[in-house]
Parts: structure tokens; C-alpha cells; sequence
């Protein structure tokens, strides 16, 4: 069985008379990524926030590596990483600096900072004061401070969030990398793709409620009711088609005589699911 | 705040970063602009009166009294707002940092530099001491710096931005600068002075001048209480607030 390094159990949360989490249970494992998705607005950085013992909940439970998010302290700190919207740098501070000042804290070989640099393509900007980064670069920098200490959990809220499609890319990699060697990625985003992309399971969450939870496969197929295929033929002509034995008999003859350009099933994605459960658009 | 344990590697990292900070250019500006003022000082009171000591202790007064509250108020509350304000504090915070941690880190270079520039005032004001004035005046001065920055932490507490720990600061620097620079002026703001440690050092340089003790046992005495008062409505807060509100 697989060790549990979040375990979230009817965690709730109010601000005044509003209730932000209401019920909210998941599980995140070993060398797993664990993604809340959502609009803005859904709950996902609270959820971090409780997770990394920045809030208290108003009721249920939350462990992280089996400490009680509310008991949380510098030892399951020095276990953990966290990449927030408002993780700062210190800006007079070199790129290398940085990364040094809290190597020093976390008890990190100053040796292992260069090849982190090289890894998350900051290395020729080393010596480069932080505040003259783009964002990409800041955003990468946040990162290797986050993975330094080599953290058995990665919290990430929107990690991505403004972020070029190259640089998304590479931050995407990095990820999956950190996730085969082991480490476990509790991500908050708001992006389908990326979610689809890189998480084991995802929690859709709509105003603090938990309304679908699984991995995003599973989930997709359990909204596809309706099987339809879109076809383009030869001629230009586009169809779309509900699964019946007419469709598949009208896709053969196109196949026998060769008419067809491309062939696609069209499943749901987590972005149409969570439209057809909630009515909401994620972005 | 509970108890918990410091751990010399980080208290070095912190103490090291928040050297360097002060040596940056918003706080810089601030043990030089003491420097200058005591020179100031000893140039405009020592004119015509060369080498009367008491010109000499009263310009040290004043640029420790300025440097003290300047590097160990403004510049601690600057230096805890700019933090909160770039959003690095929080990522200490959850960087295995402790709040104790960070206190004892963020004040011991202030205090240390505060004591450095008071005793290169005291060059600049010329002001002679021997070995156990030397002695008292550092006591003394390092007791003062260390109040006014625990002073200063409570302000940054307060204080989102650099800019507002300038405003919420300055009426208070005022207060603690003006009250024993005017206390020969008036019987209460000499009472009044004899119960701020700006007042205990303000006259304790005097004293050192007249080779009388720096301070006698109510001195003393209101600079423990006033270390404990701050160090305990730090607390208090910090229990309350945290170092962010």
C-alpha cells in the first residue's frame, strides 16, 4: 500500500460567515501529484495554506507526512516545499545568493547549488541580481529554492500562472522529473491541460466543495456518455458522429475507399467536465 | 511566543544577510547621516570652544542618541517591513525558520553596527575616555541599541511597506530624540527623561564627562524595565500577529 504523505479528511474552513472548504477529503502518496483544480476563488490556496500550517481549519483534519497541519513546525518544514503567489526572492540578492542563504538555513551542501542552476536553466544567470529576472526566471528561481533541500512534498499554487508556454513547458518537465525520482507534488491550478498533463489524481473543487476526484482518465470517462467521433475527409468535409453501428458502419466504407484524413474520438476534457458538473468556466 | 530551540547555522545565515542588508543603500544612509550629524555637531558647539570636553560629550550625545534611534528603531522596522513586503518573510517562515530564530538574527547586527558607529562618534566628537569609561559607555550604549531595536521590531510588526514603517516610526523618533535634547529646558521633560533610556544614555554620556558613574541604580533599573516592556509587548504581539498582522 501506498505511504500517505497528505492525508486531507472533511476539512472545512470558514472566514466569517463564509465557508471557503466544506468537507474536503484527498490522498496523496509517494511519487505522486495530487492536483486541485479550480476557478479563482475555489479554495485551492487555502487548502494549501492549511496544508503548510499557515491556517488553522475551522473543522476536520489534515496530516502532512503524518504531522497534523495544525502541529506543524521547522522539522516537517525542512521536509517540505512550498511555491506560492507569494513567494518572494530577495531582490539585492544575486540568483546564487539565494539559493545559498537557504541552503545555509536547510543545512544544504553549498556544492549542490550549481548543478540546481544548471538543472533549472538559471546557471548563466547566477551571478545576476534577482531583481532584474523576468518572471519566467523569478518563477524557476522560486522553484530551485522550493527543491533545494530535496523535500519529500512540493506544494505548488499555480506554478505556471503568467508564465510563457516555453518556460510553462519547462517547468512541466522538471515536475515530472521531481515526481519519478520519488518526490510528491500537491499542485493547485486552474489550467486543464496542465492538470490533465501532470497529475495522478485531481480534485475538482467549485466554491470550496470537492465535486469530482480521481485521476483525470477516469474522470473524463465518466462524463463521456455520448461517444462521438470526429472525422475529416479527403474532400475537406468534416462529421461529427455519435457512436451507433451506422457510424461504424459509414467510418468503414470511408476507410475501404480511403476518404478519411484524420479520425478522433471525442472524449471529455476536465475542462468540459467541470462546465457540465458546476456550469462554471475554470479560467 | 513558545520556546523553541535556535539553531546557530541559521542564526549565522540570518545575522550575515541582515549585516549585508543594513550595508545596502536605504539603510546605509543612516549610520553615515549619524556620523555626519555628530560631526556636524561637534563642529557648530566645538567653534570658539576648542577643547572643552563638555562641547565634545554633548555632540556625542547627540549622534549616539541619533544613531541609536535611527539604525536600532527605523532601520529594524524597515528591514521586518521590506520582508513582509517582498514576501520573503513568509518564506522564511515555512523555511524552517523560527520566530525566535529570526528576532535574535534580525537584531544582532543592528546592535552590533549601532555600537560600532557610537564608538566612532565618539572619535569624530572627540571625546576622551579612559579604559573603564570606555567600558561604561559601551554597556551602556550596547544596552540602548538593543532596546531601541526590539522598539523597532514592535514598529515593524505594525508596518506592511517600507514606507509606512518611515510614517508609524518617525512621530516616536521624535518623541525619544527631542525629550532629553530639551530636558534642561523643562522639569518635566527632565522627569520624563529620566524614565526613557534615550534620556538614561542622553545623560549617562555627561555623567562619563564629569567622570561621575554613567548611570546610577534607577538608570539601571529603567533600562531593564524598558528592555523587559518591549521585549514583552513584542511578545505579546508576535503571540498575537505573528510578525505579519
Amino acid at each position: 500500500m501506498n505511504e500517505h504523505y497528505i492525508s486531507i479528511r472533511h476539512l472545512s474552513k470558514k472566514f466569517s460567515k463564509d465557508f471557503v472548504l466544506k468537507d474536503v477529503s484527498a490522498e496523496l502518496g509517494k511519487g505522486e501529484i495530487l492536483g486541485f483544480l479550480g476557478p479563482s476563488g475555489a479554495g485551492k490556496t487555502t487548502t494549501i495554506k492549511i496544508l503548510t500550517g499557515q491556517l488553522r481549519p475551522t473543522s476536520g483534519e489534515a496530516e502532512v507526512l503524518g504531522i497534523p497541519c495544525d502541529r506543524i513546525d521547522e522539522r516537517i518544514y525542512e521536509q517540505i516545499g512550498i511555491v506560492t503567489d507569494v513567494s518572494g526572492v530577495y531582490e539585492r540578492m544575486s540568483v546564487y545568493d539565494n539559493l545559498k542563504y537557504f541552503a545555509r538555513l536547510l543545512n544544504v551542501p553549498l556544492k549542490e547549488i550549481d548543478p540546481l542552476l544548471k538543472r533549472i536553466g538559471l546557471y548563466e544567470h547566477r551571478k545576476k541580481p534577482a531583481s532584474k529576472l523576468s518572471k519566467g526566471q523569478t518563477q524557476r528561481l522560486i522553484l530551485a529554492r522550493a527543491i533545494l533541500h530535496r523535500p519529500k512534498v512540493l506544494f505548488l499554487d499555480e506554478p505556471t500562472s503568467g508564465l510563457d508556454p516555453s518556460t510553462a513547458l519547462e517547468v512541466h518537465k522538471l515536475l515530472m522529473e521531481l515526481k519519478d525520482e520519488g518526490m510528491s507534488i500537491f499542485l493547485t491550478t486552474h489550467n486543464m491541460e496542465e492538470a490533465t498533463k501532470l497529475c495522478s489524481h485531481v480534485a475538482l473543487l467549485n466554491e470550496g466543495v470537492i465535486v469530482e476526484y480521481g485521476s483525470p482518465e477516469e474522470i473524463c470517462l465518466k462524463y463521456n456518455k455520448v461517444k462521438k467521433y470526429r472525422v475529416q475527409l479527403t474532400d475537406g468535409s468534416r462529421h461529427l458522429l455519435e457512436q451507433s453501428s451506422q457510424t461504424a458502419e459509414k467510418i468503414a466504407s470511408w476507410m475501404d475507399s480511403g476518404r478519411i484524413e484524420t479520425l478522433h474520438s471525442c472524449e471529455p476534457t476536465l475542462e468540459t467536465v467541470f462546465l457540465e458538473v458546476t456550469g462554471r468556466e475554470l479560467q | 511566543m513558545r520556546m523553541k530551540p535556535v539553531h546557530l547555522r541559521k542564526l549565522a545565515a540570518i545575522t550575515e544577510v541582515k549585516g549585508k542588508a543594513l550595508f545596502s543603500k536605504n539603510f546605509i544612509i543612516m549610520p553615515i547621516f549619524s556620523l555626519g550629524f555628530t560631526f556636524l555637531m561637534k563642529a557648530v558647539y566645538g567653534a570658539g570652544a576648542e577643547g572643552t570636553s563638555d562641547m565634545s560629550a554633548y555632540a556625542l550625545a547627540l549622534g549616539v542618541l541619533m544613531n541609536i534611534l535611527m539604525e536600532g528603531v527605523y532601520c529594524t522596522a524597515a528591514a521586518l517591513a521590506e520582508e513582509k513586503e517582498k514576501n520573503t518573510l513568509r518564506t522564511l517562515m515555512t523555511s524552517s525558520v523560527n520566530g525566535l530564530e529570526f528576532f535574535l538574527g534580525s537584531l544582532s547586527p543592528v546592535v552590533l553596527m549601532s555600537t560600532v558607529v557610537n564608538v566612532l562618534c565618539a572619535f569624530i566628537a572627540g571625546f576622551e575616555m579612559g579604559l573603564s569609561q570606555w567600558i561604561s559607555f559601551l554597556a551602556i550604549t550596547v544596552a540602548c541599541s538593543a532596546i531601541s531595536a526590539v522598539i523597532g521590531m514592535i514598529f515593524g510588526i505594525f508596518s506592511k511597506t517600507q514606507v509606512s514603517a518611515g510614517t508609524i516610526t518617525t512621530p516616536a523618533l521624535i518623541v525619544f530624540m527631542m525629550v532629553p535634547m530639551f530636558s534642561g529646558f523643562s522639569g518635566t521633560l527632565e522627569r520624563l527623561s529620566e524614565l526613557l533610556f534615550t534620556g538614561i544614555i542622553f545623560h549617562a554620556i555627561a555623567n562619563i564627562n564629569n567622570s561621575l558613574p554613567s548611570t546610577d541604580i534607577k538608570g539601571i533599573l529603567v533600562l531593564a524595565a524598558e528592555f523587559l516592556i518591549s521585549v514583552a509587548v513584542f511578545l505579546a504581539l508576535y503571540r498575537k500577529n505573528g510578525f505579519e498582522r
